[in-house]
C-alpha cells in the first residue's frame, strides 16, 4: 500500500516542501530510503523502527520504500522522522483513511517515540506555508519558532503517539498561539562611547556609519580605541522592524541560534568573527550549506578587527555581498544565494610592528612589508569602504570635556533612519548609484563642491558616489531634507588617503 | 666599486687606510689631472670603474701608482694589488673585462646609458660638477641623464627620512617651494618621503631639481618615482647615478649616495631624521665636506625628529626656523611672488585657518583651538584641502600649506 506525507528540507537559509512517500509491499523485510537521502537521514530507519514499535505500533514485515521527494535535492538532517513514521504507519493501513494527510511533519524522532526539534523550524515552516500545507506538527520546543509563521496551524506534539492520535482525529492536539513579536527592547549594551577617550572624527565617522549603513575602516596603532569604537556600533544600532525581523530570525533558526523559547530576533545582528575564521565560515557553505558570519551579520553590522590578519581569500569573499548584498555560493546543483547584506567595519593596524603612523613609538617595519601588509587588503575592498578615519594617540594636555554617551548618538540614527525609510524605503547606503541624486535634493553648493572635489582629490566616479551617500546620511543626521555644501566637504574627510611621494 | 654580480656590505672596505679621515688620506687633490689626456684615458676610466673594489678611494690610488688608466689597465692582474681590499670575484671580472677589451666595454656602457637617454661623464670632463671636482674623494665616473647646468646655480641638499610624518613633509614641501621658486637648485636621493617631497615642489615652484640614485638611472630605484624622475629631467634638471646601466647591484648603496649628494651641494638641509636614519650619513658628509648644514627641529617627543634635533643641540647644525628664514641664511633672493586669488571663506573655514597658520594640529586639537563640532571642522577642513590651503598628508595631521602662509603674510 502507499501513502504520502509533508516535510520539508533546508536549502541555505530557505525551506524547501518536501513530500515523503512510503509504499509497503510483498518482498524481503527491510526499510530502504531514496531521495539522495544523507547519512543522518539513513539513520531515520533505525530511529523510525524503534520510534514505531515503542510507540505501541508495528513495523509491517514487508518491504518498505521511502522516497522523498524531490528525488534531485540532496537532503540531510533528522526532521524527516515523524513524516517518514506516520508514512509507514498509514502505508501499512495503521492508520484509518481519511486521517488528516494535508498536515506537515516536521521533527526528530527518539527510539522511545518522543518528539525532538529540529534546526530552522521557522524556514521549514514557512516553506510548507507557501506550499498552501494548512497545519503543522513539530515539537513542543519548536513550537514558537512555528508559531512565529502566519497563516499555518500550528500543533505540537510530544511523541509520536501524539501525532497519531491527532492526525487520526482521535485526540485533537490544541492550537499553538501565534508567536507574539517581542517589542522593541531599549537595554543598554556594553561597551559605551563614553568610554572612550577623545577621537571625535572616529566617533563622527561611526555614527555616519551606522546611520547609513555605511562601510568603515579605521587604522591606528594599539591602544588608541579602535576595537573599543567599533564594539560601540552595537549600542547604536535601532532594532530590526517587523519584516526584518522575520528576516533575521530565520537566518538564526537555519543556524540553530536562536532561543527557541524566544525565537524572533529583534536586536539588530552585531557580528565580530575571530580573524582566524576559514572563508567557509566566514560567508558560508559547505556540504550542507549553512549560514556563515556575513548572512548572520545581515542587516546589521559584520565587524572585522585585526582586519589584515584574516585570509585574503576570505577578505575578498566579501566582495559580492558588500556589492549585490548577497552571498552566491556554487554547488555542483546549481548555485544558492544567501542573504547578506550587512555594513562592515574594519579596523587594523597600520603595519605589522603597529606604531608606523604612531608619533611616541618608532616603528620596526621595513618598507617593503608595510607595502606587502597594506595590500592584503585588496584595492577593489578598499575601494568598497565608504568611510575612512585615522586614529591617533590623543593629544597630550587637552581638555577632556566628557565623551558623549552611546544613548545621545543612538537617538539621532534612530531619527535619521527613519528618515530614510520614509523618504527612500531602504538605507541610503542602499540606494542605487542612479537614485543618490534623484532621492535627495542636493543643494547646488553641493553639487558644485562635488564636482569640484572629484576633480582635485581625483576622485573615481564609484568614490564619488559614495561621497554623495555619505553626505546624504549627514544631512540625515542633522535632520535636513536638503542635502547642504558643508555635508559633502564633510563627507569627503573620509574619503581613502592616498599618500604622496 | 661596485661588484659585477655582487652583494657588498657597505662596511667591508672600511679597512687600513679606509679608516682614516677622507680628507686625510692620500686622494684626489694632489693627483695631477692635467697631465691625462681625458680621450685617451676615457675608455679605461670607464672600464676600471666597473671593477669591484675600485671605488673613488681605489681609483685615486690607482692614479697615483701608475699616473694614467691607461696604464694601470696594462698592468694586468698586478693592478688590484695596489687595492687596500681585494673582494673575490675582483680577479674574475678583471679577466672578463681584459677579454672583452677597455674600448668595447666602454662602448657598450656608452650605448647602455644611451638607451635611457644619458651619458657617462668622468671626472676630467668639463662639466664634471665642479663642486664634486673640488672634493678630495670624487666618484671617477658619472652617469648622468639631464642637464647639468642646473648645478651651475647654488644648490642645496633637503634630504630625510623615508619614514616622514606629515610634519616632515610639510616642512619639505614648503623648503622645496621656497628654495625652488628663489632659483636655487634642490639637490636629494628621490627617495620616498622627505626626498620625493622636496623634489616635486621645487619643480612645481619653477625651480630645478637634481636627483642622485643609489640605483643605476635604467632601473629607477624606488620604482614609484619613475614619474617625478622623468619630470625632472623634463623640467630642467638632471638624474644622476656612480652606476653604470644594467650593473648588477646588491642592495642599492645609500651611504655613498648620500656623500654625492652633500658634495654636490653649498648646504644640506635635514629635514626630518630619526635616530639612524641615512639622511644623518648625507649630514656627516657635509660636515666632513664643509659645507653648511641646517637641520628643521621637530617635537621634542618626535621619533621621526630625534637626528635632526641632537644635530641642533650638539651645536652641528644651524636651526632652520621657516623656510623664508633658510633662504635668507642662504643669501638667496625670491625670484618673485605670485599673487593668489582666493575665494572667500566662511567664519569656520577662516577660523581653522588661522588656528592652523599658528600651529598645525590633529582634528582633535583643532577642535579644543576652534570650539567647533566635528561635522564643521571636517567641512572646512575638506575646503582648505580642495583649495590647496591645508593638507594632512594623508595622515591625521593638518597644516596650511606654503600657498596659505604668503596669503597671511600679505594680509
Amino acid at each position: 500500500m502507499l501513502a504520502d506525507t509533508l516535510s520539508a528540507s533546508i536549502l541555505g537559509v530557505d525551506g524547501v516542501p518536501v513530500r515523503v512517500e512510503v509504499d509497503v509491499a510483498f518482498g524481503l523485510p527491510g526499510l530502504t530510503i531514496v531521495g539522495l537521502a544523507g547519512s543522518a537521514v539513513q539513520e531515520a530507519r533505525e530511529r523510525v523502527r524503534s520510534a514505531i514499535r515503542n510507540s505501541g505500533f508495528e513495523v509491517p514485515a514487508r518491504r518498505i520504500t521511502v522516497n522523498l521527494a524531490p528525488a534531485d535535492l540532496p537532503k540531510e538532517g533528522t526532521g524527516y522522522d515523524l513524516a517518514i513514521a506516520v508514512g509507514v504507519l498509514a502505508a501499512s493501513g495503521q492508520l484509518r483513511v481519511g486521517w488528516r494527510s494535508d498536515t506537515a511533519l516536521i521533527g526528530e524522532l527518539a527510539l522511545d517515540g518522543t518528539l525532538r526539534p529540529v534546526p530552522g523550524a521557522m524556514a521549514l515552516v514557512a516553506a510548507v506555508r507557501a506550499a498552501g500545507v494548512p497545519a503543522v506538527i513539530v515539537a513542543p520546543e519548536s513550537q514558537a519558532e512555528a508559531a512565529a509563521v502566519r497563516g499555518i496551524a500550528v500543533h505540537a506534539a510530544r511523541s509520536l503517539g501524539q501525532a497519531v492520535a491527532h492526525l487520526a482525529s482521535v485526540s485533537v492536539l490544541p492550537l499553538a498561539e501565534p508567536t507574539p513579536l517581542p517589542a522593541a527592547s531599549a537595554e543598554r549594551r556594553e561597551p559605551d562611547l563614553a568610554d572612550l577617550i577623545g577621537q571625535p572624527l572616529a566617533r563622527r565617522a561611526l555614527e555616519i556609519a551606522v546611520a547609513g549603513g555605511h562601510n568603515l575602516g579605521v587604522f591606528g596603532p594599539p591602544g588608541v580605541g579602535k576595537t573599543l569604537l567599533l564594539h560601540c556600533a552595537e549600542g547604536l544600532l535601532p532594532p530590526l522592524d517587523d519584516g526584518e525581523a522575520i528576516e533575521v530570525s530565520r537566518i538564526y533558526s537555519v543556524a540553530g541560534l536562536v532561543d527557541r523559547r524566544r525565537p524572533i530576533v529583534r536586536q539588530r545582528p552585531f557580528r565580530a568573527p575571530h580573524h582566524t575564521i576559514s572563508t567557509q565560515a566566514l560567508v558560508g557553505g559547505g556540504p550542507r550549506v549553512r549560514p556563515g558570519e556575513a548572512s548572520l551579520a545581515h542587516r546589521g553590522i559584520l565587524l572585522l578587527d585585526e582586519a589584515l590578519q584574516f585570509r585574503g581569500d576570505a577578505l575578498d569573499a566579501l566582495r559580492q555581498p558588500l556589492e549585490a548584498g548577497i552571498v552566491s555560493i556554487a554547488r555542483v546543483d546549481g548555485a544558492l544565494d544567501l542573504p547578506a547584506r550587512f555594513s562592515l567595519l574594519l579596523a587594523f593596524n597600520p603595519c605589522p610592528c603597529g606604531w608606523r603612523s604612531s608619533s611616541s613609538r618608532a616603528c620596526a617595519c621595513d618598507d617593503a612589508v608595510v607595502r606587502r601588509y597594506a595590500r592584503r587588503l585588496s584595492g577593489p575592498m578598499r575601494d568598497r569602504i565608504d568611510l575612512w578615519v585615522e586614529m591617533v594617540e590623543p593629544s597630550r594636555g587637552l581638555p577632556s570635556d566628557g565623551s558623549e554617551p552611546s544613548g545621545a548618538v543612538a537617538r539621532r540614527i534612530a531619527a535619521a533612519w527613519d528618515a530614510q525609510r520614509d523618504r527612500q524605503g531602504v538605507s541610503n547606503a542602499e540606494l542605487p548609484a542612479a537614485a543618490v541624486l534623484e532621492h535627495s535634493s542636493f543643494a547646488r553648493g553641493a553639487l558644485a563642491a562635488l564636482e569640484h572635489a572629484a576633480d582635485t582629490f581625483r576622485l573615481s566616479p564609484r568614490r564619488t558616489q559614495r561621497t554623495a551617500r555619505i553626505a546624504r546620511t549627514i544631512a540625515d543626521l542633522s535632520g535636513r531634507e536638503t542635502v547642504t555644501r558643508d555635508d559633502v566637504n564633510e563627507a569627503l574627510i573620509y574619503r581613502p588617503v592616498e599618500v604622496s611621494p | 666599486m661596485i661588484g659585477v654580480g655582487s652583494r657588498r656590505e657597505p662596511a667591508e672596505g672600511a679597512t687600513g687606510e679606509d679608516r682614516m679621515p677622507v680628507a686625510a688620506r692620500p686622494g684626489w687633490n694632489e693627483l695631477d689631472l692635467a697631465a691625462i689626456d681625458p680621450l685617451r684615458d676615457r675608455p679605461f676610466w670607464m672600464t676600471l670603474s666597473q671593477l669591484p673594489g675600485v671605488g673613488p678611494v681605489g681609483f685615486a690610488r690607482l692614479l697615483r701608482r701608475y699616473g694614467t688608466a691607461e696604464a694601470a689597465w696594462a698592468a694586468g692582474p698586478r693592478l688590484l694589488d695596489d687595492l687596500v681590499r681585494i673582494p673575490e670575484e675582483a680577479p674574475l671580472a678583471l679577466r672578463r673585462l681584459q677579454h672583452e677589451g677597455a674600448a668595447a666595454a666602454a662602448h657598450r656602457l656608452t650605448e647602455a646609458i644611451g638607451r635611457v637617454g644619458g651619458r657617462p661623464m668622468i671626472a676630467l670632463d668639463a662639466d664634471y660638477p665642479a663642486a664634486l671636482g673640488r672634493l678630495n674623494v670624487r666618484p671617477p665616473v658619472l652617469y648622468v641623464r639631464g642637464d647639468l647646468a642646473a648645478l651651475d646655480a647654488p644648490s642645496v641638499a633637503v634630504v630625510g627620512t623615508r619614514q616622514a610624518t606629515g610634519y616632515g613633509r610639510s616642512c619639505a614641501t614648503a623648503i622645496g617651494h621656497e628654495l625652488g621658486a628663489a632659483g636655487v637648485t634642490v639637490v636629494s636621493g628621490l627617495a620616498i618621503g622627505i626626498d620625493g617631497e622636496a623634489h616635486a615642489s621645487a619643480i612645481r615652484a619653477g625651480g630645478h631639481s637634481v636627483a642622485v640614485l643609489p640605483s643605476p638611472i635604467s632601473r629607477i630605484y624606488p620604482p614609484r618615482h619613475r614619474l617625478l624622475a622623468d619630470q625632472l629631467v623634463a623640467t630642467g634638471g638632471a638624474l644622476l647615478s656612480e652606476l653604470a646601466p644594467g650593473q648588477v647591484v646588491g642592495r642599492p648603496d645609500f651611504a655613498r649616495r648620500n656623500r654625492i649628494i652633500a658634495g654636490l651641494s653649498m648646504a644640506v638641509v635635514v629635514v626630518e631624521a630619526p635616530d639612524r636614519s641615512g639622511a644623518l650619513l648625507t649630514a656627516s658628509a657635509a660636515i666632513e665636506y664643509d659645507k653648511e648644514l641646517y637641520a628643521v627641529p621637530g617635537p621634542i617627543d618626535a621619533v621621526a625628529s630625534r637626528g635632526c634635533n641632537r644635530l641642533i643641540a650638539d651645536q652641528q647644525a644651524t636651526i632652520v626656523t621657516s623656510p623664508a628664514g633658510l633662504l635668507q641664511h642662504l643669501g638667496a633672493r625670491r625670484a618673485g611672488d605670485e599673487s593668489i586669488a582666493v575665494s572667500s571663506l566662511s567664519d569656520a573655514e577662516a577660523a581653522v585657518l588661522h588656528a592652523l597658520i599658528k600651529r598645525s594640529g590633529s582634528i582633535e586639537e583643532l577642535m579644543s583651538r576652534t570650539q567647533l563640532p566635528t561635522g564643521s571642522l571636517a567641512s572646512a577642513l575638506t575646503l582648505l584641502e580642495s583649495r590647496g590651503l591645508a593638507t594632512s598628508y594623508g595622515g591625521a595631521t593638518f597644516h596650511v600649506t606654503l600657498v596659505a602662509r604668503r596669503m597671511a603674510r600679505h594680509g
